[in-house]
């Protein structure tokens, strides 16, 4: 009888969870400070001791404990790693998890089915097993006031994975089993300055992932070390985000969900969570307006306003497990990653060795960063705020100036030239007037427009005038157009006047010469 | 500029003996009484179809039929030719102005009696130059092939299935197929240019030879009234002045209503669309169209809507056949049923036209 | 003869000849909307919606034409597989025409670079939603688009 139990234990003690739960490294100044990143979501597993714990529970398990007793005599590596469980501490015994009957001396009674004896939990059944305390009910039947951690985890990706194979990850997969610590214990796995390490002994794994998700990178904990969060968390400090920060820790949903913090929409909001909280980040010294900005930014607007998630987020420019400000030499690609053929021009124009040699970053100087606008023709001018005159003067020793200002007049004409365009079709239609043709050849002058806008990063008035010349061509002709049906207009009224004035006339003379003829037939019958 | 013209008249007058005709038009007199008015609008009723001949042959020069082209040709005529606009408003409004005009010379007609003997043949023929106008309005209104028309057309030519047994390939013959399709535009487009101008040219003709044959009908009090006290007007050139008058005014009227209220296009008819709300077919068949959705869905043995054409059809035929049961006739007595039953047609088509046109 | 005859007579030529005028000008504002009408306009025929894209023979595979369906442009391509397929030419991110690009097997907008696959779907750049697609149909030797 004994035996085979024995074995059982021995295989739950050996899976790699299990090695690495013991081995894991010991911090010193894991702080239980670090930030959650919702006050239901993500609060650390190990922040359930409960205020109303009962003062005797606080104890440790009474004893005797039969559990123990005999475990201890058949060599129980798990009664003693259970020794320094939190679980131990708060007086809950083998039982709590396995079932039987503690009280007993008889072996057969106290593991008895009868009695809830479960043996080792299937994978499958470990949330539900803990489930009991962490679940719906919160621990109410053993006097604690537990999270519900239970339902949160049947929501999440990972549920789904365990439901598809044992292999899938449940909370003995993070937590560890018989040495289970609060997060805020530098022996947790879970710690924030384990946690990463943890989520990367599987998401790191590529043979493991192929299980679940084989489309899904293995290469986020390599990353989290290069970035700024990772050197920082290396370095002893558990304020920067782990990976639990972003995508909360139980209920951990696909990107591809609208629920996860981490879905494009939600992520501006899930950094700013850190990033706009002065006080958090004070001892970092960098600002916290970026959400701010971001959000009235043209990039903010289309992603949270407009809902297009082909709008870049936080991450899309920073990186999101490798998240760092680009360096000023790769900011032009890093835009030019969408604004292409932007990027092109400026990387073949002047400005760029001058950027390089002034060390000044290449888009931001113009465009700034987390705050950039939709770009206006104003933009391009001599005037201060524009961009330009940050560097040119126009106090004629600049030769760039009268460029600058002839650029600015080529896409005034075409904008101004669309304007008076559209207006003149406008007055053309109201009279009632088809100008449709017309309408339709404007469409040209958009185009136009947004070509002459990336042809001025080549900062070459040749460039842009070439780009412009059709739009401006197209609005000459529309507003002609328009002018035209105006005139058709009149004159077909002018036109009506005239026949009608003739036809009044000759309707007169008409009728004077039947009066005439008359009178004349009149007279003659006389 | 006289000698020319008496050269011309000789050079005809060797050829062709212009007495009798010259004879006939300083003898050709028309009655001057209270309702003379009335007698204009024969006239009206020419002079608009010489303008849809003229206007008509004029959108003919650049109006192609097909599916892919009609309204494009049309927007065409309308946008980019010149004066375009012009001509196909004054098609449009010429056509309604004909319909009406038509309506108000038959009944004039009508209640004075003038279809008593011996002009029962014009009354005829000016019964079918109505049908005719009528298949010309709505074989006309699909041509443009825009939303409106294809939907008018599509409820029109339905009415004709709920005939029993003929109703169907009546249908199919009207539609050239099922449904309302480009073979329909093709068959309206020779309906409308080719078969009804010649069978309306023939017929009007015909008319017209009627009128001048047995001349301008009297009223029906004259017969009992002295010689001296019935009063004429010479046919020409007091009575032509006047028509080419009011012609002229007509015409002009025509000119302002195609200036100030622009017959639209509308949008290019897409079958797969659903049909726009409110469709209604044009006015002069409005009341018809309203009459037939008060019938109930069944009738007996037959479709409350076959019945209701078939009695249209009914009505229409005893309207036409009218100096038939007009059984005074003989003795030129008043016949007042003939009044009440005018008076009740009238006052139908008005009152179901309002109904249908809210 | 009396002075009054002779009045009688001179007016009556002088309503006549007044008369006269008014018929030529009436004539001519008849008669000058008609000719104007006749004369032959710069475009000299109707446009069809451009149903009929593009002659068979004349789209090799892997070229496309761009064309005006509607009050819009419109792309048929005939794809390096042989496949005729048409869309809306008009760029889902800022409105620009979009054009094939045989070089790259893409439908490519200038403006910022956008690129759809041959199936009109955005695959790269800032186009947020896919081209609409429209209806070929090949009819002997016309490519007949319509909005499907």
């Amino acid at each position: 009888m004994m035996a085979p139990r024995r074995f059982m234990w021995m295989l739950l003690a050996v899976p790699a969870w299990a090695s690495f739960v013991w081995g894991a490294p010991v911090a010193t100044a894991a702080g239980a400070e670090a930030k959650p990143m919702t006050a239901s979501a993500a609060t650390p597993a190990g922040a359930v001791a409960p205020a109303a714990a009962k003062p005797a529970a606080t104890a440790g398990v009474k004893s005797p404990d039969g559990c123990v007793t005999c475990h201890l005599d058949v060599g129980g590596a798990q009664v003693d790693a259970y020794k320094k469980d939190i679980h131990y501490q708060k007086g809950v015994g083998c039982s709590g998890c396995h079932g039987g009957d503690p009280r007993s001396d008889d072996q057969d009674a106290a593991m008895s089915k009868a009695k809830g004896y479960i043996g080792v939990p299937k994978k499958a059944d470990i949330p539900a097993v803990c489930g009991k305390c962490h679940g719906p009910s919160h621990g109410q039947a053993s006097g604690f006031h537990l999270k519900d951690m239970r339902t949160d985890y049947d929501a999440s990706a990972h549920a789904k994975a365990l439901s598809g194979s044992d292999a899938g990850p449940q909370c003995v997969s993070c937590h560890g089993s018989h040495g289970i610590a609060p997060a805020s214990d530098p022996r947790s796995p879970v710690n924030p300055l384990h946690v990463a390490k943890t989520c990367g002994t599987c998401h790191g794994d590529a043979a493991y992932m192929r299980n679940f998700a084989p489309g899904l990178p293995v290469d986020q904990y390599e990353k989290y070390l290069s970035s700024e969060h990772g050197k920082r968390n290396a370095t002893g400090d558990a304020n920067p985000a782990t990976c639990v920060s972003c995508h909360s820790n139980h209920k951990i949903l696909e990107v591809k969900d609208p629920r996860s913090p981490v879905y494009p929409t939600q992520v501006p909001a899930t950094c700013g969570h850190c990033h706009a909280d002065s006080k958090y980040m004070a001892r970092y010294h960098i600002p916290t307006n970026q959400y701010e900005e971001y959000k009235s930014s043209v990039h903010g607007e289309a992603l949270l306003k407009k809902s297009d998630l082909n709008a870049p987020a936080c991450n899309s420019c920073h990186g999101n497990h490798g998240a760092a400000p680009p360096g000023i030499s790769s900011v032009a690609a890093v835009c030019g990653t969408c604004h292409q053929s932007n990027a092109e021009l400026f990387g073949k124009s002047a400005h760029r060795p001058a950027f390089e040699k002034e060390k000044l970053p290449a888009c931001v100087t113009c465009h700034s960063n987390h705050g950039v606008k939709a770009p206006t023709d104003a933009m391009v001018s001599m005037d201060k705020p524009a961009p330009c005159a940050k560097c040119h003067r126009n106090d004629g020793s600049d030769k760039s100036a009268p460029t600058i200002l002839r650029m600015r007049v080529a896409l005034d004409s075409l904008s101004l030239g669309g304007i008076l365009a559209q207006r003149e079709l406008a007055r053309a239609e109201s009279l009632g007037m088809d100008v449709s043709d017309a309408r339709y050849s404007l469409k040209d002058v958009n185009q136009s427009i947004v070509q002459s806008r990336v042809a001025i990063h080549s900062f070459k008035l040749a460039s842009l005038v070439e780009a412009a010349r059709p739009g401006i061509r197209v609005t000459v002709l529309a507003k002609q157009a328009g002018l035209d049906a105006v005139h058709e207009y009149r004159f077909r009224r002018e036109g009506l006047a005239v026949s009608t004035l003739i036809v009044t006339l000759l309707v007169i003379l008409l009728y004077l010469k039947i009066r005439q003829i008359e009178r004349s037939q009149k007279n003659e019958k006389k | 500029m006289g000698g020319l013209k008496d050269k011309l008249e000789a050079w005809v007058q060797e050829r062709i003996d212009l007495v009798p005709i010259r004879e006939f038009a300083a003898k050709k007199k028309v009655p001057q009484f209270v309702g003379s008015f009335w007698y204009y609008f024969g006239g009206v009723s020419l002079f608009l179809f010489i303008i849809q001949v003229v206007t008509g042959i004029l959108l003919l020069m650049y109006y192609q039929p097909g599916a892919q082209t009609a309204f494009e040709s049309v927007r065409f005529i309308v946008v980019k030719v010149k004066f375009g606009w012009l001509i196909r408003s004054i098609h449009s409004w010429s056509a309604n102005l004909m319909i009406f005009s038509v309506f108000v010379h038959m009944f004039s007609v009508y209640f004075t009696k003038a279809f008593r003997k011996p002009r029962e043949l014009t009354w005829y023929s000016g019964f079918i130059l109505l049908l005719l106008s009528m298949g010309f309005g709505f074989s006309g209104y699909l041509l443009p092939w825009n939303t409106l028309a294809f939907f008018a057309t599509k409820v029109g030519t339905s009415i004709a299935a709920v005939l029993p047994v003929l109703g169907e390939p009546m249908l199919e013959l009207l539609r050239a197929g099922k449904d309302v399709s480009t073979a329909t535009l093709t068959r309206f487009y020779g309906l409308h240019v080719a078969i009804l101008p010649a069978v309306f040219t023939v017929i009007l003709g015909a008319h017209l030879m009627l009128v001048q044959m047995m001349g301008m009908h009297e009223p029906e009090g004259w017969k009992s009234l002295p010689a001296e006290k019935r009063r004429y007007m010479p046919f020409f050139p007091n009575f032509v002045l006047r028509d080419l008058l009011l012609w002229l005014i007509v015409l002009n009227v025509l000119a302002i209503l195609a200036v100030a209220f622009p017959w639209e296009i509308g949008f290019k008819a897409d079958p797969f669309i659903s049909a726009p709300a409110g469709i209604k077919p044009e006015w002069y068949f409005l009341f018809m169209y309203q009459a037939l959705k008060y019938f109930p869905a069944k009738m007996g043995m037959m479709e409350g809507e076959a019945v209701g054409v078939m009695l249209f059809g009914v009505g229409g035929l005893l309207w036409f056949l009218v100096p038939l049961w007009d059984t005074r006739t003989p003795s030129g007595a008043r016949n007042r049923t003939i009044t009440w039953v005018g008076l009740f047609v009238i006052l139908f088509i008005i009152a179901l036209s309002a109904v249908g046109l809210r | 003869m009396e002075p009054g005859v002779d009045q009688n007579i001179s007016r009556r030529s002088f309503l006549n000849n007044l008369l006269g005028i008014g018929v030529v000008g009436w004539l001519g504002s008849v008669l000058f909307p008609i000719f104007e009408y006749l004369k032959v306009p710069p475009q000299s025929e109707a446009e069809p919606t451009s149903v009929v894209a593009a002659k068979f023979k004349d789209l090799k595979p892997n070229h496309s034409v761009v064309f005006k369906f509607g009050s819009a442009p419109a792309i048929l391509l005939n794809g390096p597989d042989g496949k005729m397929r048409a869309f809306s030419g008009v760029c889902t991110h800022l409105q620009c025409t979009v054009q094939y690009r045989p070089d790259m097997q893409k439908i490519w907008c200038a403006c910022h670079n956008g690129m759809y696959d041959l199936n009109g779907r955005n695959i790269a750049g800032p186009p947020p939603k896919p081209l609409q697609e429209y209806k070929v149909v090949v009819k002997g030797d016309d490519v007949i688009v319509s909005k499907a």
